[in-house]
């Protein structure tokens, strides 16, 4: 996945539409940031300067899918794990025991705990999604790149003769990525090049968020304004931007 | 024989060991936790096929042309609709919620008729609507007894409520305030006629003064997309956008310049602006082009800069940019939406007549023909007539409202609200159960927008005529309502009247016919687009003459609202599925969060986190204070949407409502009421 951040204009579609995709139950005081469900976040950077000098950016931030997860070791119950499932990191509702040192270990503070069953308002269980199943209280959950939807594009190419494991450019999108009124979210195989974002990924305002923690991310993030790309932490390893952009 | 010692460990050993090797545990254990999470309560999926059906969604201002998406006929999701070309696949972040908000808690269920203060019974239908007839008869014919406020800009209801109301012998048919309307009289400033549009899809600069075309300003989709098509992730952008308003929102965030310009200095702003241009060498053919000059002159820099606090360099470097471009726009409008005046919208639209652009960036659009022969249209909004109604200048015995929320989304909110419920019989027409709604005396319910037939024309903003219309996704409404506009169509027929039409269908069949569009084709998902008009506008010089600049002290901020469209909008509170975009800068608790720099804060004696009152008029709110260096000086940034007392336990009761302090105006030279350069008193609490 690769986010141009200069194309965010911090609506919050994605947000709605992960929300959506996900069932993820609307929260009566969703102000408590410490009990929300936000497989999708956008947060607001700002460059800390006043009156015309003065820029925010909006970053929208899934699950980073690392190429060497932090949560992933931690899991006592292997409930967790980085396969070759589209590089996605799972996670397996039922085998989770809620233990969040998954959440400790993450820095990116992706991952989220049920502290309450879901409980949609009356009859708003007919608009579910048929794509996620809705979890209890007391497991951990995230965002998964919408991974029904990598099912059903590999089955979708199976039926119509094509190769499941070399899915073309744009046959399995997020619905983040799907809804977004910008299309600031590019989405595709980061290591196909004949996908989009494989240049997207290593273009020269391309970067990682903390990628000196050596967990090799899969979202890109691209932005022509330095302070974003400071602020992504992409300077870290070598003080100089354009640093630690391997594809792994 | 005993057990002895090397027996007993051999039966321990062989226990575990054969514990280990059955899988019976395993499977126990495996079946613990799944089962210990597959409680009843926990909501299951649903099944069947799923498909994806064209729809209008008019939750949003402007609509969203956007596919349904349906998994055993049930819709649970929306998408964009990539064919459409005025949405081109996006969604905004309420139509995004559409589905969700089929089953809000705060749906009005059946109709209402109102048995005491706050008390409703449910009717039946028959019931309800004979009581309308009755109330509508007794005041048949007696002009000014009945009145209307329509809070959908684009339907054709509005044709069906006007003709019903002039056939009635009333000719009270309002608007709720809106850009669309504000706009029509600016252009009638400039010598012309007609709803302006814009072509920013067509611009290498869009300059945007106070209309936050990128988040909440006409056409949002399409106008996200128009300046998507000019960023190519990862290669150069091929158009720049330049927004000058009172706060940083979400336009201005991806804006290749923000210009921080209180709310009550953008007609300065812009004169200013076109100061510099003359200056620069820009000449206009206008006949009023000398008359112009001369009061542009007296927007100097320094005038400039005493009124919106910009530097002379900022200013200077827009002239660049504008100079630059090939094909240059400026969109002019309110922060919010509504309540800007005729002068701020001519403002900018002069700085369009200077550089050329009328026609092409800036145009006019034709009146479109009326599916309803007796349909007029209204000549005051909303917030005029209730003015009039306050003073018993107009005393309407009856009051339709369709699809609008006067009693929340006016300005100095509480005043209108009384003087709402004062009106002897009012009906509401709302698929929520609403501020206004709660006030009225009968409540029918409406459809969702994917239960029902509509249509949308011009939206305001499109730069062309544009015609969208939709049908139902579903076969039955989840609850059980009926079409406004049927209801409407069987009162007149039962009032001896006829418009022409039985069903609100025949109607918008009717309309894209006369149009020259394909109705099938357009509930598929499909657009009607026609031509601008020709002609040409001057640059409204005499009626600039009477621009003036309000004025604040240390001791009076100037309000800029702010619309964030994920929070819902004035006939919808934020769904349910969009509470999490609501900030922690936003809202904390039930406490709204005010917004405003740091130099403001001093001057005004508050803090960061301080509680503090705002108020205005009669009106007050109450809030914390967030400080944001990207908020105009002299200003305080208060975000619309909240402060809700209906709707659901999602919303009600959160924050506090900026209508309640904003005060309304008289603008010089064109009479009609204001409210975007509103100021308020700050007091810590």
């Amino acid at each position: 996945m690769v986010i141009d951040l200069d194309k965010c204009t911090g609506c919050g579609a994605c947000m709605t539409a992960c929300q959506v995709e996900n069932n993820i139950a609307p929260m009566v005081d969703a102000s408590n940031k410490m009990r929300t469900l936000s497989w999708m976040l956008v947060f607001e950077l700002s460059n800390k300067k006043s009156g015309a000098e003065a820029e925010v950016a909006y970053l929208p931030r899934p699950c980073m899918q690392c190429g060497n997860p932090a949560c992933v070791p931690v899991c006592p119950v292997i409930a967790t794990e980085k396969n070759e499932e589209g590089g996605i990191v799972s996670q397996v509702y039922p085998r989770c025991i809620g233990c969040r040192y998954c959440m400790a270990a993450c820095p990116y503070h992706a991952r989220y705990f049920n502290w309450e069953d879901p409980i949609f308002p009356k009859g708003m269980e007919k608009a579910l999604s048929p794509s996620t199943s809705a979890r209890p209280r007391g497991v951990v959950e995230k965002c998964n790149f919408c991974h029904t939807r990598f099912m059903q594009a590999k089955d979708k190419a199976r039926q119509d003769g094509g190769n499941p494991e070399g899915l073309a450019d744009g046959a399995y999108m997020p619905a983040c990525a799907e809804i977004c009124p910008t299309g600031a979210i590019s989405f595709g195989d980061v290591k196909n090049k004949e996908h989009k974002v494989f240049d997207l990924a290593q273009g020269k305002d391309a970067f990682r968020l903390l990628e000196k923690l050596g967990l090799n991310p899969q979202v890109y993030y691209v932005s022509k304004r330095e302070w974003v790309r400071k602020l992504g932490d992409n300077y870290a390893a070598t003080g100089k931007p354009g640093a630690a952009k391997k594809h792994s | 024989m005993g057990l002895d010692r090397r027996g007993f460990v051999k039966i321990v050993v062989g226990g575990v060991a054969g514990t280990l090797f059955t899988p019976v545990i395993w499977q126990s254990l495996d079946d613990v936790s799944i089962w210990s999470q597959n409680w009843p309560w926990i909501p299951r999926l649903n099944k069947g096929e799923v498909k994806a059906k064209a729809a209008l969604s008019k939750l949003c201002p402007a609509g969203c042309a956007v596919k349904v998406k349906t998994v055993g006929g049930l819709p649970f999701a929306v998408v964009g609709n990539t064919a459409n070309p005025m949405s081109k696949g996006g969604v905004c972040p309420v139509c995004a919620a559409g589905a969700q908000l089929m089953y809000s808690p705060a749906r009005v269920k059946s109709p209402l008729k109102k048995v005491g203060e706050g008390k409703f019974e449910a009717i039946k239908w028959e019931d309800a609507e004979a009581l309308l007839v009755e109330k509508l008869t007794a005041l048949k014919g007696q002009n000014g007894k009945i009145a209307a406020i329509n809070g959908d800009e684009t339907g054709s209801a509005g044709e069906v409520i006007s003709g019903l109301l002039a056939g009635l012998g009333n000719s009270g048919y309002y608007m709720m305030p809106g850009e669309k309307f504000v706009a029509e009289k600016g252009v009638k400033l400039m010598g012309g006629s007609g709803q302006p549009g814009f072509d920013i899809a067509g611009a290498d600069l869009v300059l945007m003064i106070g209309a936050d075309a990128l988040d909440s300003w006409g056409t949002t989709v399409a106008n996200q997309k128009a300046f998507a098509a000019t960023r190519p992730t990862g290669a150069a952008a091929t158009a720049k956008f330049v927004y000058a308003g009172p706060v940083l929102n979400h336009s201005a965030a991806v804006s290749d310049k923000f210009l921080p310009v209180p709310p009550q200095a953008t007609a300065a702003f812009a004169l200013g602006l076109a100061n510099l241009l003359i200056n620069a060498g820009a000449v206009s053919s206008a006949s009023d082009f000398a008359e112009y000059k001369a009061l542009a002159a007296k927007y100097t820099v320094e005038e400039v800069e005493k009124a919106t606090g910009l530097k002379a360099e900022s200013m200077k470097a827009l002239v660049d940019l504008i100079k630059a471009a090939k094909s240059p726009v400026v969109i002019a409008g309110a922060s919010f939406g509504q309540g800007a005046g005729a002068l701020d919208f001519v403002a900018g639209a002069s700085l369009n007549v200077l550089l050329g652009r009328v026609g092409s960036g800036m145009t006019l659009l034709p009146a479109a023909p009326k599916a309803v022969a007796g349909a007029t249209s209204s000549d005051k909004d909303a917030a005029s007539f209730l003015a009039e109604v306050a003073t018993g200048k107009a005393a309407p015995g009856a009051l339709i409202v369709y699809e609008a929320n006067p009693a929340y989304a006016l300005p100095q909110a509480d005043d209108m609200a009384k003087t709402l419920g004062n009106i002897a019989f009012k009906v509401s027409f709302s698929t929520y159960m609403d501020e206004t709604a709660a006030l009225c005396d009968l409540i029918l319910p409406a459809p969702h927008p994917y239960e029902r037939f509509d249509d949308a024309l011009n939206p305001y903003g499109v730069a062309k005529p544009t015609y969208l219309a939709g049908k139902p996704v579903v076969k039955k409404p989840v609850q059980d309502c009926k079409d406004p506009v049927d209801v409407l169509l069987g009162a007149a027929s039962k009032l001896g009247l006829s418009l022409g039409f039985d069903t609100y269908a025949d109607v918008i069949q009717a309309k894209a016919k006369a149009l020259g569009a394909d109705f099938d084709a357009l509930a598929a998902g499909g657009i009607w687009t026609g031509e601008a008009k020709g002609g040409s506008l001057n640059l409204g010089a005499s009626a600039l003459a009477k621009v003036a600049v309000a004025k604040t002290d240390d001791k009076t901020l100037a309000v800029a609202p702010v619309s964030n469209q994920a929070n819902g909008s004035a006939t919808l509170a934020t769904p349910p599925a969009n509470l999490l975009t609501v900030r922690e800068t936003e809202l904390s608790g039930k406490d709204l969060i005010v917004q405003m720099n740091a130099a403001t804060a001093k001057k005004a004696g508050v803090a960061e986190g301080n509680k503090v009152k705002l108020s205005a008029g009669k009106g007050e709110l109450k809030a914390r204070v967030h400080l944001n260096e990207g908020v105009a000086p002299g200003t305080v940034a208060v975000l619309l949407g909240f402060g809700r007392s209906a709707w659901d336990e999602f919303t009600k009761g959160k924050g506090d409502n900026v209508y309640k302090i904003l005060t309304v105006s008289d603008e010089a030279g064109t009479g009609l009421k204001v409210w975007a350069g509103s100021t308020v008193t700050v007091a810590k609490v």
